[in-house]
């Protein structure tokens, strides 16, 4: 057990570098900011006078290189937009989204868990075909387009919510559920097909052929089988949230990551576009891997190698 | 197995209580947390972009100045009915030479910090931005050779060459005048993070992409505003959004204002719509390259005529724009009164002019538009595009993504047209006809006019100014003459307002906070 | 060799139904048997047929701009007129004539992006599956890569740097879904190559492009099926949300993303310009989905659910 978990955790080095390096890449295509920085009616020779300044006319291994060396010391340099280390600002702003897709992943798991077993349970019912409905909805609406929607319902025409900006909880209701829905609707769906195998087998049926309540079947054998599946999904789920926040963030202005991101790629803010990219990717990965351990901890059917 | 349904049980239990909160008992808080309404001693303003930076020298960016000028004073600041520069810091200022101007400041001005403001602050300031290369605002203020200190209050600023726009150029954006012991004892880091300035309010927080929170400054040399408080300046790009936080009273101020919205904050009860000619003139710019049929000025001509301006301005911008034949704005020095609020537009003179040039039956071209970047930008190049299908030019419409037009721009790898809309933080017709110095946009336009680059020339170190606007207005009349690009229209500053508040926006779209009131 | 294939894998599949898996009537006869299979099918049938006679259907020209008839409602509604059924938008283009054209781009880019990207992941899980060792290590850590940075996000990179276009668009989004079918197959694979047919067909000395291509590759088709289907619908969604960030598909070219991005300015003025084509995504994910969870319970011999 240990030997794998030491296996997973020397993977994650190469990951990391193999991403690196295809943002590195990506950003170093994308050329440097400094035609951005400078004014719309800004001249080539006014770009080229900055450009020197800067020190930005090195070859792509020189500044790559620089980079990974920086890297490795945990130094993702300075971002161009704040004048101020590339890390720093991204765990500033960390706090806002984690807060935000926790906050959503609750939402998603407190409809998800219920409407995936109560469909399974009653299979081919018209309950199965509203809740099928329901994910389906859940997932063909864009999320901007149901925050937007919230906010005309809920903040302008009921008034019940703010409807904008990170606060008190009342705040986090709207982007929450906008976030969350989508995650919901696949969940729903994920838990359904799981709890309808765990259903299929063989001690389910044999306890239901030994005349047990259909109730208790579900509930006492069936749901807690079914669970364990629902770390993994719900890990699995971790990219899409952290994806979502990028949109639902800019709709709601919610002052985390997502929003960040989307502005260091506009403006080729090259340092805080690798410092995001890396923490996201840090969090997807140790998620998946909490998620397997929980699996391995809680699945007694898994032998460890 | 119990502890997954613990931990099951604890999720659910707590994301209900999540959902309860929201719905009941936090109810209240609404409307009110964001200022507003409830508390009326704090003004909220919300802006589509967050601001870049404290380094005043160092962001290049209108909606980052609108915040600034609420912090920092210039030495001179422009009058926005007028167009006169008026003394603000400054006391008043004696020409001394063409090279040389003595200013002298206001008595008993003081920093956020208690320092008082002297000379030295102001050599600071000012040659931190002439003298340092990497700073985005150098190429604006590099005509300043020194600042000379004559004594605490008085000092000498001297230029490189005679430079007729210095008042302008120190009474813009990127001009505020920085607290230099302050900045020398701590670190320029320590003063970004923790900004001091002599202006009517103090900074309080700044939290990125969310707000910046100012607070009065009880001590400000022009007596403490007695209207505000505090004032919060909130991100909020999605227009939608801004829009309904105006509607709900979480916002007392709400810029660009989209046109498709004018409607809601008109018609609903408790805001309204407050609107403004912008400095910003949107314009196509035509490649006069040798090879494009627009090096031909008849091309040229013909494509101009083609477009009904006020069609453009009618229908996409509800009546709030002002077609116009030259970049220079009203209020801008150099004027040129009789190009403005009128346009060109003659369909049958266009289509002779084209087959005057060799294309009777049209031709096709790209045309390239940021998408989103300016009032109402993709709407208007489709629009031109298909007023000139009724010539027989068939435009190809390049919407692009703002760093990659640029970079295109930059690489000379435009086609025939492009659209930008231009400001101009100088006010002065020498930043706006920059643009028809042929070296500068050599590849990449290359228009060229011998007879205009001689006047702009001339008119750069000249010290008469009635001669000097004279040689602007000429300049301007022989580019539209010569269609040198085709001017469209001014644009408006659209900014949501709530009824509580008097505000109405300046041309410069700067936030003067000092000139707000309640109703 | 691909009869014995097909012996060992219906030996290992209890289902009834694999046994003639090419005969029509057998599937007419399956599909009519799921409801909801059957309105999958007729729903994604009709979007084709939208998509493909486009230039037939479509009223107006979808890009036709008219000054006079702005916003306009649809027919039912006062101010609106049968001219434009479902209305204008903010340029007085027809609504319906859009929507039509904007099916072929949404299923274009849809579908075209899960080929590049089946074709990439399939590829690589075979030879990942097939070969393992360092080669399967190597690429796993790839696909780790991939699937730690969201989809939404790598995308939003590409195409800012590359500029979007169609062409983009797809390659785009195959570059980043490849990892799915990549690990997908690659599990189907380890279990199928310690089979006997794949053994046997080793040791009489069968090449290994051979084996691949002629016993793995017809095995993890089923499974690939499957999830491309619903990988379809998640496409078309992902469209619309980069069309919200500025970086989808860009006029005059017209998705049912880009419409409905366009549109969320007038959402509480004109409602018509978003709701419409948000209708068509909805009924079009809801017949893929459909679609796909039928395929799945009928091709995949694991799932027992009906």
């Amino acid at each position: 057990m240990n030997n794998y978990f030491v296996r997973r955790i020397l993977q994650i080095i190469p990951v990391l570098l193999i991403i690196s390096f295809i943002v590195f890449s990506l950003v170093f295509v994308a050329g440097d900011p400094v035609a951005l920085m400078l004014p719309d009616d800004a001249s080539q020779e006014d770009v080229e006078l900055l450009r020197e300044s800067l020190g930005l006319n090195e070859p792509f291994l020189v500044q790559y290189g620089t980079y990974v060396a920086n890297f490795v010391q945990g130094d993702f340099g300075e971002s161009y937009r704040y004048g101020q280390d590339a890390m720093s600002v991204v765990l500033e702003r960390l706090p806002a989204t984690l807060e935000l897709a926790i906050a959503a992943l609750l939402i998603a798991l407190v409809i998800s868990i219920p409407l995936g077993i109560w469909s399974a349970t009653k299979q081919n019912s018209g309950i199965d075909l509203i809740a099928t409905g329901a994910a389906v909805l859940g997932k063909a609406m864009p999320n901007f387009w149901l925050g937007i929607m919230l906010i005309l319902l809920f903040s302008v025409s009921l008034s019940m919510f703010p409807v904008s900006g990170r606060g008190t909880l009342a705040h986090l209701v709207l982007p929450s559920i906008t976030l969350g829905t989508g995650i919901a609707a696949e969940m729903t769906r994920l838990i359904r097909s799981s709890m309808i195998e765990t259903l299929n087998q063989d001690y389910v049926r044999t306890a239901k052929s030994k005349g047990l309540k259909n109730r208790i079947v579900v509930y006492k054998h069936a749901f807690r089988n079914s669970l364990i599946p629902v770390i993994t999904i719900t890990a699995l789920q971790t990219s899409t949230l952290v994806g979502g926040t990028l949109i639902t963030e800019t709709v709601f202005s919610w002052p985390g990551m997502g929003q960040l991101l989307i502005q260091a790629v506009n403006t080729r803010d090259m340092a805080i576009v690798q410092a995001s990219v890396f923490v996201i990717a840090l969090l997807v990965i140790l998620m998946n891997l909490i998620a397997d351990l929980l699996y391995r901890l809680l699945d007694p059917r898994i032998k460890y190698n | 197995m119990k502890k997954v349904f613990g931990l099951a049980s604890t999720l659910l239990i707590s994301a209900g209580v999540l959902a309860a909160c929201g719905g009941g008992e936090e109810e209240p808080s609404a409307t009110n947390d964001n200022g507003g309404s409830e508390d009326d001693r704090t003004l909220t303003v919300a802006m589509g972009t967050d601001m870049v930076t404290f380094d005043v020298h160092n962001h290049v960016n209108t909606s980052t100045e609108a915040i600034h000028v609420n912090m920092f004073n210039y030495l001179f600041k422009r009058d926005n009915e007028t167009g006169e520069i008026l003394p603000d810091l400054a006391e008043g200022y004696e020409k001394i030479d063409d090279l040389t101007w003595e200013v002298k400041l206001k008595e008993g001005v003081t920093f956020h910090n208690g320092e008082a403001l002297d000379s030295e602050d102001v050599k600071f300031t000012l040659e931190r931005v002439a003298h340092d290369s990497t700073l985005l605002d150098h190429i604006n203020y590099n005509s300043i050779k020194e600042v000379e200190v004559i004594d605490d209050l008085t000092f000498r600023i001297i230029t490189n060459a005679p430079d007729p726009a210095l008042l302008n150029r120190i009474s813009r954006i990127a001009s505020s005048i920085l607290p230099s012991e302050y900045i020398e004892e701590n670190g320029m880091d320590h003063f970004l993070e923790n900004p001091v300035g002599t202006g009517p309010f103090e900074f309080s927080e700044w939290i990125r992409d969310d707000r910046v929170v100012l607070e009065v400054y009880e001590d400000y040399f022009e007596g403490q505003n007695e209207e505000w408080d505090e004032v919060v300046f909130r991100v909020i790009p999605e227009n939608s959004t801004r829009v309904s936080e105006l509607l709900t009273g979480g916002v007392d101020l709400a810029t660009n204002i989209p046109p498709s919205e004018w409607e809601r904050v008109e018609s609903n009860e408790g805001t309204h719509l407050s609107q403004e000619t912008s400095n910003r003139t949107m314009m196509l710019f035509l490649r006069s390259t040798e090879g494009y049929p627009t090096a031909d000025p008849k091309v040229r001509k013909a494509l101009d005529l083609a477009i009904d301006n006020k069609a453009i301005t009618d229908n996409l911008l509800n009546g709030a724009g002002t077609p116009t034949i030259t970049r220079v704005a009203p209020g801008n020095f150099g004027f040129a009164e009789e190009l403005y609020d009128t346009y060109n537009y003659d369909v049958e003179e266009a289509k002779k002019l084209l087959a005057e040039a060799g294309y009777p039956d049209g031709f096709e071209l790209t045309f390239h538009s940021p998408r989103g970047r300016y009032l109402q930008d993709a709407e208007v190049a489709e629009m031109v595009a298909g007023m000139w299908s009724a010539i027989g030019v068939t435009a190809n419409v390049e919407f692009m993504e703002w760093s990659s037009f640029v970079e295109m721009r930059n690489a000379g790898e435009n086609e025939d047209v492009f659209l930008l809309a231009l400001g101009n933080s100088m006010f002065d017709a020498a930043n706006a006809l920059d643009w028809y110095n042929y070296e500068r946009f050599k590849g990449q336009i290359d228009y060229h006019n011998e007879e205009v680059e001689a006047l702009l020339e001339a008119a750069a170190q000249n010290m008469d100014p009635e001669e000097r606007a004279q040689q602007y207005i000429e300049a301007q009349h022989l580019l539209a003459e010569d269609t040198a690009h085709i001017v469209l229209h001014q644009e408006s500053i659209n900014v949501g307002v709530s009824d509580a508040i008097d505000y109405s926006p300046t041309m410069d779209e700067i936030i003067y906070v000092d000139t707000i009131t309640k109703n | 060799m691909s009869h014995e294939s097909q012996a060992v894998i219906n030996e290992v599949s209890e289902d009834s139904i694999r046994k003639k898996p090419s005969s029509f009537k057998r599937w007419s006869k399956l599909l009519l048997r799921s409801k909801t299979g059957t309105v999958g099918l007729v729903i994604v049938l009709f979007v084709f047929l939208v998509a493909v006679l486009a230039p037939v259907l479509a009223p107006h020209d979808p890009a036709a701009i008219n000054a006079a008839n702005m916003l306009k409602p649809p027919f039912w509604m006062e101010g609106g007129s049968t001219a434009h059924l479902l209305g204008t938008d903010n340029l007085g283009r027809d609504i319906l004539s859009r929507i039509i054209y904007g099916s072929q781009i949404s299923l274009l880019v849809g579908i075209t992006s899960v080929v590049v990207a089946g074709i990439i992941g399939v590829t690589v899980g075979l030879i990942a599956g097939y070969y393992g060792g360092f080669i399967d290590n190597a690429l796993m850590r790839l696909v780790d890569s991939f699937l730690a940075i969201p989809t939404i996000l790598f995308a939003l990179v590409i195409l800012s740097v590359f500029g979007p276009s169609v062409i983009t668009l797809i390659f785009v989004l195959g570059a980043t879904n490849w990892v799915n079918y990549a690990r997908l197959v690659r599990g189907e694979v380890l279990t199928i190559k310690e089979r006997d047919f794949v053994r046997a067909a080793h040791s009489i000395g069968v090449k290994s492009n051979k084996i691949i291509t002629r016993h793995l590759l017809p095995n993890v088709i089923s499974s690939f099926i499957v999830i491309s289907t619903l990988s379809v619908a998640t496409t078309i969604i992902l469209e619309a949300s980069l069309s919200f960030l500025g970086l989808g598909v860009q006029p005059p070219t017209v998705s049912w993303g880009s419409i409905l991005s366009d549109g969320r300015d007038y959402l509480a003025t004109s409602w018509w310009l978003a709701t419409f084509p948000g209708v068509a995504i909805t009924i079009t994910v809801l017949g893929i989905i459909f679609l796909g969870d039928w395929l799945r319970d009928v091709l995949d011999p694991r799932s027992k659910a009906k």
